[in-house]
């Protein structure tokens, strides 16, 4: 990708303007483009084609509104200036700013200037300008900002080609002028003193090093030495801080004094008034109550007659293949374990297709920041930070990206409350075990005429995730002493019309990524769970003549015999040992052992019980008619008692189990990953095993 | 012949699982941060 002739740029902004946008249209890479504060967490890459053949390898750095960090993935913003002997150190900065909110924007850009590295001004959302009343200057303000200044809107296509233009005129030029210049309105003596330890870096970067304890490589021992003593007078530090923040202020007000003007006369826009409903303190909450009830009633309503069709298929499959093949192993693997094991996900591709739609439709219209505002409110009371909902909103996606997600938040202990009750949110991988244990145990019912008793359950369920997460939150929040709190800053972005372009890839990427991720573990663990099935020690090869000779067996018909011998093999096989040695612990929940192996199982993914149960029962069942997987767990018998395995009291069990169990082994990696230990991790699975367990057994004890 | 294709595939699935969770490959780039838990 990288070319000699390559220009390396580096896209800049403030959360919410735009960015990742931007960087989808220079690339044409499938990004995430949402209006979710702090989306960008990560840096990604992509070429874009310039004129001449010329290329330029774009790096989207995560948004940040000053380059003075106070969360990880702000510093990598800072990280990224500073070094300048580093492989990616842009030739060119694109700052990218939200028209509406030039003023705190051109902050971020003015620090940027000061590095002294040539850079662009993409105003984005220009097509708003008219609605807004706002009218811009360009021509003058690209002489008071001496910079390539562009009006752009991302969203509709409007200015790409005149960034690009942009980039390339600026590589050229090379026009590196500081915008503010610090020494002379703050201290002459002391910054012309701080210029002068080192010749090859600029006075802004300088600057920064001390201010952020941030050192480059391309600083020398003897530098870092002398500009360590300027960090001694702590103080003053700070006063020259806070003097330059206020300096560049009254620049940017003289600038835009001149060159930006807002007519509130001429606006004709809506947010306001939508605005004043939606974060409303009473209506905001029904509404998104409302809204939340919509998402969990589609859920079920409409994937019903998708989900039927491919669980016939997949029936449809087995017997096909049943029928084609000759008797043997690899036969049996076929139709018991791989079919079943792999139907067991593909299945809930609509449901999870729905989910992420909604989700992806809340984010794009800029809703999503509307609920992130909301709750920030009931956040700050349990001891989380307002970022902290970032996480546990983006956990209904995934835990794992949702737990890098509290890098944006601050406070050290904050984050960490919120990386350990992250988990408790309602993730996608839990869908799928929710959706079958309710629609085998919640019987299909409307409320009050219209509410489906299948999609409460569901909502509920999320629900009590959430507020589990709140409560721990709350209780670590007492054990745990918070020192500092973190002030919350989330951009309101303008309500649009969804794009159905972002849209369609944010489904297509999120369900594509579940069912590959989680197809092909689901797909090994089948494998090996029909080998353990269907293998064993002598016992296993001496089923089927025990079950013969057995006298109490002597009246029974061929077929019931058939049905005894597949019983009791899956019982001596391996998975039936391992089941029936685990089955005294997880009897009090209600749970056989063929449940048992299941919760072994799901320990690498949730979603894996599925599919681990569609192979157990299918190896057991002889029959030659392939039923679908609800209809085998719905005719399973428990031997014992000769009840339903899945009753109420057993499904209500497991789905608590699911709500609270930390089973998922890519969280716990990542937890490590980001704690730096694995003390927390270690501290999650058995808190949360600890509290799934005690819940299901008295959820059991109450239903039974 | 059944029986030993079977076998292959139990292997390249133990493997899989193996690779996936327990011998973890180390990504060249440490900034990836996708999350897999692999560049550590």
């Amino acid at each position: 990708m990288d070319t000699p002739k390559s220009l390396k740029v580096a896209l800049i902004g403030n959360p919410n303007t735009g960015k990742t946008s931007l960087f989808n249209q220079l690339t044409g890479l499938t990004q995430k483009v949402g209006n979710y504060p702090g989306v960008t967490v990560d840096k990604k890459q992509g070429a874009c084609k310039l004129s001449n053949n010329r290329t330029a390898i774009i790096t989207d750095l995560p948004g940040t509104y000053s380059i003075n960090p106070t969360s990880v993935d702000e510093s990598i913003v800072l990280t990224s200036l500073l070094n300048t002997a580093d492989k990616d150190f842009p030739d060119v900065i694109v700052v990218v700013a939200d028209v509406e909110n030039l003023k705190r924007n051109l902050f971020l850009f003015s620090q940027v200037k000061d590095l002294e590295i040539p850079i662009v001004l993409a105003i984005n959302m220009s097509d708003q300008m008219k609605k807004k009343g706002i009218t811009i200057d360009v021509d003058t303000l690209k002489k008071e900002l001496q910079t390539e200044v562009v009006l752009i809107s991302a969203r509709k296509s409007i200015g790409i080609d005149e960034v690009k233009n942009a980039i390339e005129n600026c590589a050229e030029a090379a026009n590196t002028h500081p915008l503010c210049s610090i020494n002379h309105k703050i201290d002459g003596d002391y910054f012309k003193n701080l210029k002068e330890v080192s010749p090859n870096h600029t006075l802004y970067e300088l600057w920064l090093m001390i201010t952020q304890n941030n050192f480059p490589d391309s600083i020398t021992k003897e530098e870092k030495i002398k500009l360590l003593e300027f960090t001694q007078d702590v103080s003053k530090v700070r006063r020259y801080q806070h003097k330059e923040t206020i300096h560049r202020y009254q620049q940017i007000n003289e600038i835009l004094k001149r060159t930006y003007i807002v007519d509130r006369s001429k606006a004709n826009d809506t947010r306001a008034k939508l605005d004043k409903v939606f974060t409303h303190r009473i209506f905001g909450y029904v509404i998104f109550f409302g809204v939340l009830i919509l998402i969990f009633q589609s859920i079920f309503d409409w994937s019903t007659i998708p989900m039927d069709y491919i669980d016939a298929q997949f029936a449809n499959l087995s017997e096909f293949v049943t029928k084609q093949m000759n008797t043997g192993v690899l036969r049996d693997l076929i139709t018991d374990g791989i079919i079943p094991g792999v139907g067991g996900v593909i299945i809930f591709i609509p449901q999870i297709a729905i989910l992420f739609l909604f989700v992806a439709i809340l984010e794009e219209t800029g809703y999503m920041s509307r609920i992130v505002f909301l709750m920030d409110k009931i956040m700050r009371r349990y001891g989380m930070s307002g970022k902290s909902v970032i996480p546990l909103i983006s956990g209904t996606a995934c835990a794992i990206p949702a737990v890098m997600a509290t890098r944006t938040i601050s406070g050290w202990k904050e984050r960490l409350i919120t990386i350990l009750v992250t988990p408790f949110t309602t993730c996608s991988a839990r869908l799928p075990v929710y959706a079958i244990l309710i629609s085998l145990v919640i019987p299909d019912k409307k409320l009050f005429g219209y509410f489906s008793l299948q999609g409460f359950t569901l909502l509920s369920l999320y629900a009590l995730g959430f507020a589990t997460a709140i409560i721990s939150a709350f209780l670590l929040h007492k054990i745990v002493k918070v020192k500092r709190t973190s002030f919350f800053v989330a951009e309101m972005p303008n309500y649009k019309i969804p794009s159905i372009k972002n849209v369609a890839f944010d489904v297509v990427e999120k369900t594509k990524a579940f069912v590959f991720g989680a197809g092909k573990i689901i797909l090994a663990i089948s494998i090996i769970l029909w080998f353990l099935a269907s293998n064993g020690p002598e016992s296993y090869k001496n089923a089927e003549k025990s079950v013969i000779e057995n006298v109490a067996n002597k009246n029974l018909s061929a077929e019931e015999i058939q049905d005894k011998i597949a019983s009791l093999k899956l019982e001596k096989s391996y998975i039936g040992i391992m089941g029936k040695t685990i089955e005294p612990v997880i009897k009090p929940l209600g749970y056989d052992w063929k449940i048992g192996i299941a919760l072994i199982s799901s320990f690498a993914a949730r979603e894996v019980f599925v599919g681990t149960l569609a192979t157990i029962y299918s190896v057991e069942s002889d029959d030659e008619n392939v039923s679908t997987i609800k209809e085998r767990m719905r005719a399973e018998v428990n031997s014992e008692t000769g009840e339903k395995t899945f009753s109420l009291a057993v499904g209500m069990s497991l789905l608590i189990f699911y709500a609270f169990a930390m089973q998922c082994m890519g969280t716990l990696a990542v937890v490590k990953r980001e704690t730096k230990t694995w003390k927390w991790p270690i501290a999650q699975l058995v808190g949360m095993g600890a509290l799934a367990y005690i819940a299901s057994f008295i959820t059991f004890t109450i239903f039974s | 012949m059944q029986q030993i294709i079977v076998y292959i595939i139990l292997a390249a699935a133990i493997y899989f699982l193996a690779k996936k969770f327990i011998f973890k490959s180390k990504k060249k780039d440490s900034s990836c941060g996708s999350g897999c838990g692999k560049c550590e």
